[in-house]
C-alpha cells in the first residue's frame, strides 16, 4: 500500500516535471503540424478566413502551373548542393589549419567562429551592401586588382545573384563545420599516430589512414543534417534578394515565405510547406536508414 | 626536412590570415560605414578610412527611426522566451536524465522531431491560433512561439549535461541527510551551470535572430523586433546605407556579445550532438 503510494507519487512528480515542456511542443509544433497539413488542402487567405472550404489538390495545381515554383525547385539543389560542399571543403581545411595549437588559437577561434551565431537575415543585408554596385567594397578590390573593369551589379543581374547568395551562405557555414571537425580531429588518441608513425607512415599517409577514418562517422551524420539545415534556412536570400529580381534567388523556402507575406495566400502556402515537408520526411527517412545500417558496419 | 618545416608553417600561416581577413573584413566595413557622414557612404572612389567619425546615423537611428524602442522589445522577448524556456528544459531534462518511464522514447523522439521543424513551416498555423485568442501585435505572442522554438533543443541539451554528472553524487548528499529536492539544488545543479548558461546563450542567439515569424505577427511600429524593422527599413524604397549599417551593428551587437562570453559552452553543447545548428 504505501509502495505503491510512493510510486504514484514519483509517477505525479514525473508527469508534472515534463508537462510545461512537452505542452508548449505539443501546442505550438506538433498541431500546427498537423493543421498545416489541413490548411493546403483548404482556401484560407486572408480574404476567406471567414468562410474556409476544402478545396482538395487545387491548391497544388496553382503551385504546379507557377513556373516560379519550378525555378525554386530546382534552385533548391543547388543551393543545397553547392552551399553544403563548399562549406565542408573550407570548413575541413580550417580546422585542419587549427588543429595543432598556435599563439592566440583560443582569440583566433572566438573570431572566425563568429559569423555562425550572428542573424543570417542581417549578415545579408551587410553582403548586400558588400556586393552594391556602385558602392560596394567587394567590386572595388576587385577593380583594384584588375579583374574587372565595371563594377558588377550582383544582386540586380539575375545571372550573378543566385552564386551570391550561394557565396554568402559558404562564407555563413565555414564555421560550423570548422567546429564539428576541429572537436572529432581533437578527439583522435595521440596513440593512434604513433602506431602510425611506428609502421613508417607519413603525414599523407597519417591523414588518409588514421584521421579520415576516425572522423568518417561524424563527418557524415553533421553533413547529411546540415542537408536539412540548409534547405530550412531563408535568411540569408532574404536579407540579400528576397528571392528575387524575378524569383530567380528564390528557393522553395523563401518562394513558400513570398506567398505568405505579399500574397496572403496561407492556403497556397500551406500547400508549399506541405511539398517542404514531404521532402523533408523521404529525406529524414533515407537518412535514418543509411546511419542505422552505417552503425551496424554494413556500409 | 627543416625547410620543409618553415615553408609549411608560412604557408599555414598565409591561409590562417585568409580565413581571418574573410571574417573581420564584413564586420569591420559595416561598422565603418555606419561612422561614415551620409556623403563619404555614397562617395565615389569610395572611402576606406573616413576623415573624420560621425555618429549622425546613431542618432538618426535612435532620434528619428525609434530603434531604442525595437531594441527593448526584442530584449524583452528574447530574455523572456530564452528564461522559460531554459527552466522547463531544467525540469524535463533532468527527469529525461534521471528517470525510466513509459513512453520515454517516444517522448525522446518527439523532441528530436520539433527540432527538426523550421520555424517558419509552423507560421501560420500558429498566426490563426493567435489571431482567434487576439494575440496579435502583441509582444507575449512571440514570447511564446520562441518559447517553443527554443524549448526542445534545450530540453536535449540538459539531459545530455544532467546525465553525465553522476547519479552517486546526488545520493551522497541524500545520505547526509538532505532531500531529494535539496539534494538537486545544492550539488546537481552547481555542477551543470555551464551546460545552462549554454542553454540560456544559444536559445537567446536563436530567438533573437528569429524574423519570420515575428514580420507576420507584429505590423504595428511600436512593437516591432530589431529584425522586423531591419526588414521594414529594406522594404522603403531605397535603402540609407548609413542607417542601415548603424541598425546592423545594434543588432548583432548582443548576439557578439553573449556569443564572446559562452561561446565555449556553446561550442561544447554543438559538439555533443545536442543542438541542430
Amino acid at each position: 500500500m504505501k509502495r505503491s503510494k510512493a510510486h504514484r507519487n514519483l509517477k505525479n512528480f514525473i508527469f508534472w516535471m515534463l508537462f510545461p515542456t512537452f505542452t508548449i511542443v505539443a501546442i505550438l509544433t506538433y498541431y500546427p503540424t498537423i493543421k498545416g497539413i489541413l490548411l493546403a488542402f483548404e482556401d484560407y487567405t486572408v480574404f476567406t478566413f471567414q468562410n474556409i472550404q476544402f478545396v482538395g489538390w487545387q491548391n497544388f495545381e496553382t503551385i504546379f502551373s507557377d513556373p516560379n515554383f519550378f525555378i525554386a525547385l530546382w534552385n533548391t539543389v543547388w543551393w543545397i548542393a553547392l552551399s553544403v560542399a563548399f562549406q565542408f571543403v573550407l570548413g575541413f581545411a580550417l580546422a585542419l589549419l587549427m588543429r595543432k595549437p598556435f599563439r592566440g588559437r583560443g582569440v583566433y577561434a572566438g573570431i572566425v567562429f563568429y559569423p555562425w551565431a550572428l542573424s543570417g537575415f542581417a549578415l545579408g543585408i551587410l553582403w548586400s551592401w558588400l556586393l552594391n554596385g556602385q558602392f560596394g567594397l567587394i567590386n572595388d578590390i576587385l577593380m583594384k586588382l584588375h579583374l574587372i573593369h565595371h563594377g558588377i551589379d550582383f544582386l540586380s543581374n539575375p545571372s550573378y545573384a543566385f552564386i551570391s547568395v550561394i557565396a554568402v551562405n559558404v562564407w555563413y557555414g565555414i564555421p560550423f563545420f570548422a567546429i564539428m571537425i576541429l572537436a572529432a580531429l581533437q578527439s583522435i588518441p595521440n596513440s593512434l599516430y604513433e602506431a602510425a608513425e611506428i609502421d613508417g607512415a607519413g603525414s599523407v599517409s597519417k591523414f588518409f589512414n588514421v584521421t579520415l577514418p576516425y572522423i568518417k562517422p561524424t563527418v557524415v551524420s553533421t553533413l547529411l543534417l546540415r542537408v536539412i539545415w540548409v534547405m530550412n534556412f531563408p535568411d540569408i536570400i532574404y536579407g540579400m534578394t528576397k528571392g528575387g529580381p524575378a524569383g530567380s534567388t528564390n528557393i522553395l523556402a523563401t518562394y513558400m515565405i513570398n506567398i505568405v507575406y505579399f500574397e496572403s495566400d496561407y492556403s497556397k502556402a500551406s500547400a508549399v510547406g506541405l511539398i517542404i515537408i514531404s521532402i523533408l520526411t523521404a529525406y529524414a527517412l533515407t537518412y535514418l536508414k543509411f546511419t542505422s545500417s552505417y552503425e551496424l558496419g554494413e556500409i | 626536412m627543416r625547410r620543409e618545416k618553415k615553408i609549411s608553417k608560412v604557408l599555414r600561416f598565409f591561409f590562417l590570415s585568409i580565413y581571418l581577413i574573410a571574417a573581420i573584413v564584413p564586420l569591420y566595413w559595416i561598422f565603418l560605414t555606419s561612422v561614415k557622414s551620409p556623403h563619404e557612404v555614397y562617395a565615389y572612389p569610395i572611402v576606406y578610412w573616413p576623415k573624420h567619425i560621425s555618429f549622425e546615423s546613431y542618432k538618426f537611428l535612435f532620434g528619428f527611426a525609434n530603434f531604442a524602442q525595437y531594441f527593448k522589445n526584442s530584449l524583452f522577448v528574447s530574455i523572456t522566451a530564452s528564461f522559460l524556456a531554459m527552466s522547463f528544459s531544467i525540469l524535463s531534462g533532468y527527469i529525461m536524465a534521471r528517470y525510466k518511464f513509459r513512453f520515454k522514447k517516444f517522448l525522446i523522439i518527439t523532441l528530436f522531431l520539433a527540432q527538426m521543424i523550421p520555424a517558419y513551416l509552423l507560421m501560420i498555423p500558429q498566426y490563426t491560433m493567435f489571431s482567434k485568442l487576439g494575440m496579435i501585435n502583441n509582444l507575449w505572442a512571440l514570447v511564446i512561439v520562441y518559447v517553443n522554438i527554443a524549448a526542445s533543443f534545450s530540453t536535449i541539451m540538459a539531459r545530455g549535461f544532467f546525465s553525465r554528472i553522476p547519479r552517486s553524487l546526488e545520493e551522497a548528499a541524500m545520505i547526509d541527510g538532505t532531500s531529494r529536492i535539496g539534494a538537486i539544488f545544492r550539488v546537481t545543479l552547481p555542477l551543470s551551470l555551464p551546460g545552462i548558461a549554454a542553454i540560456f546563450s544559444f536559445s537567446f542567439v536563436n530567438t533573437w535572430n528569429e524574423l519570420f515569424t515575428a514580420v507576420l505577427f507584429i505590423n504595428s511600429n511600436s512593437k516591432m523586433t530589431v529584425p522586423v524593422a531591419l526588414n521594414s527599413f529594406i522594404s522603403k524604397a531605397g535603402i540609407q546605407w548609413n542607417v542601415m549599417s548603424a541598425g546592423l551593428i545594434v543588432a548583432l551587437l548582443p548576439t557578439i556579445i553573449v556569443f564572446a562570453f559562452a561561446q565555449r559552452y556553446i561550442v561544447a553543447g554543438l559538439t555533443q550532438g545536442a543542438v541542430k545548428e
